[in-house]
């Protein structure tokens, strides 16, 4: 039997890599990996959350909406990564710091 | 199923119903595809068409939000709540779009891209869009969809036209720290409907949610919410994309992300507090403490690290987070009256950021720099300009004769008689920090006239600044800022 625990604790986990994905920063396209991770995890809550809310399907919707907004921002995101490879031929965020205090 | 299918008809006529609320928004919509159309086949004979149906489309817009006011009205099963709140900040957002498109227009006017101008049109009424959904809502799905439209166009205006190393920096660094901020914010939205079963952040059944649920679990989601949120207006611990996307935009752009995005995440923000706060169980107390902290703490970053800055971009953008604290401030000091204060600062905060801007962009084309040491000696050369610069840097420390002085004085007496009534520290403490950073403000924008008359520039003589539109822009809205300061009954009878 699978209860909502379970959906939650394999959430909470996958947000924590996507966080970790993102923090340890070697990349930016692992960011944007990261980034989804953490986007899908809060989609896994929505919809096994959405199955006591049987009334308006908020959460169904939700999870529909946060699929698509997400994947605007990636092709967004990776479009302006790829114009900073043309500046920079590295996309490691840390060896592009031209911008500082 | 079968349920279902026989509440079509009414599902239906409710949502025709609503369609007339909606109006505003649709006339965005149409004039974005509008833009659209005009820049694939119209630009190539006349170059301004896509600006022309861009500058048409939000006036009409502006035309259909008007009749709204006075007339409270919700629509789509309560997404969409329309009030005089909404009414006057989406009319103040509109106006100050209006007034971006022609910064754009001049500023791209004289360079020659491989890309079309007339997109970024487009991309800037498609924020115009999210932003005014983002005034009207007090659900969670449609502000969270606002946001992400307001966000990803942000991120399309900064990068669009990344010809150098520095702005393809900037936007880097806007689009993943922005969509970092929006997934922690979904998590917490997530199990805030988790914990209620209810979208709606006004409605009983969300309160009576919050109320039930377990505080360890209500301040993990409500701390990773008001990371979203945190975001979009640029408060403390989430700042840091402020100073490098200031720096490495277009200077339009600049004047866009430093004042129109704030309009709608502060409108948010007050709904969300004024909701929220009222009750006298943990998270109501959880939200008062964290924008308190936040304020004070926002208002000191600010404005202390504004001190150190060399460019005069770099330094607007500490400024405007400085601005963002004494906006909180004004949050928490309206809970309980009219948004009067909140809107008049608001639109205030807007004409002087415009102003500041429109000068910036004016002296960056004729020098070239934006650096403050450039500005060295121009002030003889200038003596226009540079008078109505330090003039606006006057309302912007909040000094009289100048609005800027009668929207502090407003935000410090309401939070004055805040603290009376209630007697709590933090309120006092909000006070004298906002004093003191007042204080600390002065020190910043002074550097400006400092270096235009008092310090010695090289002798090459520049040649006069003709009367561009941002110039003239940058002087309009000056004189406003003074109107508005001697006689501020006449931008607060508006919002009464």
């Amino acid at each position: 039997m699978i209860t909502l625990t379970h959906f939650l604790v394999v959430s909470a986990c996958i947000f924590c890599i996507g966080l970790y994905a993102v923090l340890a920063k070697r990349n930016a396209i692992l960011i944007l990996v990261g980034i989804e991770l953490m986007i899908n995890a809060a989609i896994l809550n929505f919809v096994a959350f959405g199955r006591y809310d049987k009334i308006n399907y908020g959460g169904q919707v939700f999870a529909l909406f946060a699929i698509v907004l997400a994947a605007a921002a990636v092709a967004v995101g990776l479009a302006i990564i790829l114009s900073v490879y043309r500046h920079y031929k590295t996309i490691n965020p840390d060896n592009i710091t031209d911008l500082r205090d | 199923m079968n349920e279902f299918s026989s509440q079509l008809p009414s599902i239906l006529d409710q949502i025709i119903a609503s369609i007339p609320v909606f109006k505003p928004e649709l006339v965005i919509i149409v004039a974005f595809i509008g833009t659209i159309l005009a820049t694939l086949f119209f630009d190539t004979i006349w170059k301004h068409s896509s600006l022309a149906v861009a500058f048409l489309g939000i006036i009409a817009s502006i035309m259909v939000t008007i009749p709204q006011i006075d007339n409270p009205t919700s629509g789509f099963f309560g997404m969409l709540i329309i009030d005089n709140f909404a009414v006057y900040a989406r009319v103040i957002i509109q106006l100050a779009l209006l007034v971006v498109l022609f910064l754009i227009q001049q500023y791209f006017k004289n360079k020659t891209f491989g890309k079309n101008l007339g997109d970024i049109y487009t991309i800037l009424l498609a924020a115009g869009l999210g932003l005014n959904l983002l005034t009207v809502t007090t659900n969670w799905l449609l502000a969270f969809i606002a946001i992400e439209t307001v966000s990803i166009s942000s991120y399309i205006l900064v990068g669009y036209f990344s010809e150098t190393k520095r702005q393809a920096e900037a936007a880097m660094k806007y689009v993943l720290f922005g969509s970092v901020c929006a997934a922690i914010m979904l998590y917490g939205l997530s199990l805030l409907y988790g914990f209620t079963g209810n979208l709606d952040f006004a409605s009983q059944a969300h309160i009576q949610g919050l109320i039930s649920a377990p505080p360890v679990m209500i301040s993990i989601a409500l701390l990773f919410m008001f990371v979203g949120i945190g975001f979009k207006l640029g408060f403390v611990p989430f700042h840091m994309w402020t100073p490098d996307v200031y720096e490495g935009a277009p200077t339009p752009i600049t004047s866009f992300l430093s004042t129109v995005p704030k309009i709608g995440a502060i409108v948010l923000l007050s709904r969300i507090f004024q909701a929220w706060v009222s009750t006298s169980f943990y998270f109501s107390e959880l939200t008062l403490l964290f924008i308190v902290v936040v304020a004070i703490v926002t208002m000191l970053v600010g404005n202390l690290i504004a001190l150190r800055q060399t460019d005069v971009k770099r330094m607007m953008a500490y400024s405007s987070i400085g601005h963002t604290g004494f906006l909180l401030m004004a949050v928490i000091s309206t809970q309980t009256k009219d948004p009067q204060i909140l809107l008049f600062y608001l639109a205030v905060y807007t004409l002087m950021n415009i102003a500041v801007f429109a000068f910036i962009q004016t002296l960056e084309e004729k020098i070239g720099s934006t650096t403050i040491a450039d500005y060295a000696g121009l002030g003889k050369t200038y003596p226009i300009l540079f008078t109505i610069f330090t003039f606006v840097g006057i309302s912007l420390i909040g000094l009289p004769p100048t609005a800027g002085f009668i929207g502090k004085l407003l935000v410090f007496s309401a939070t004055f008689d805040l603290y009376q009534t209630t007697q709590d520290i933090p309120f006092l403490l909000l006070l004298i920090v906002g004093a003191l950073t007042s204080v600390i403000s002065l020190f910043y924008y002074f550097r400006i006239p400092l270096y235009a008359f008092l310090r010695k520039g090289d002798e090459t003589q520049n040649p006069p600044i003709p009367l561009t539109l941002t110039y003239g822009i940058g002087i309009i809205f000056g004189f406003l800022v003074l109107l508005f300061g001697i006689f501020p009954d006449l931008l607060l009878q508006v919002f009464n």
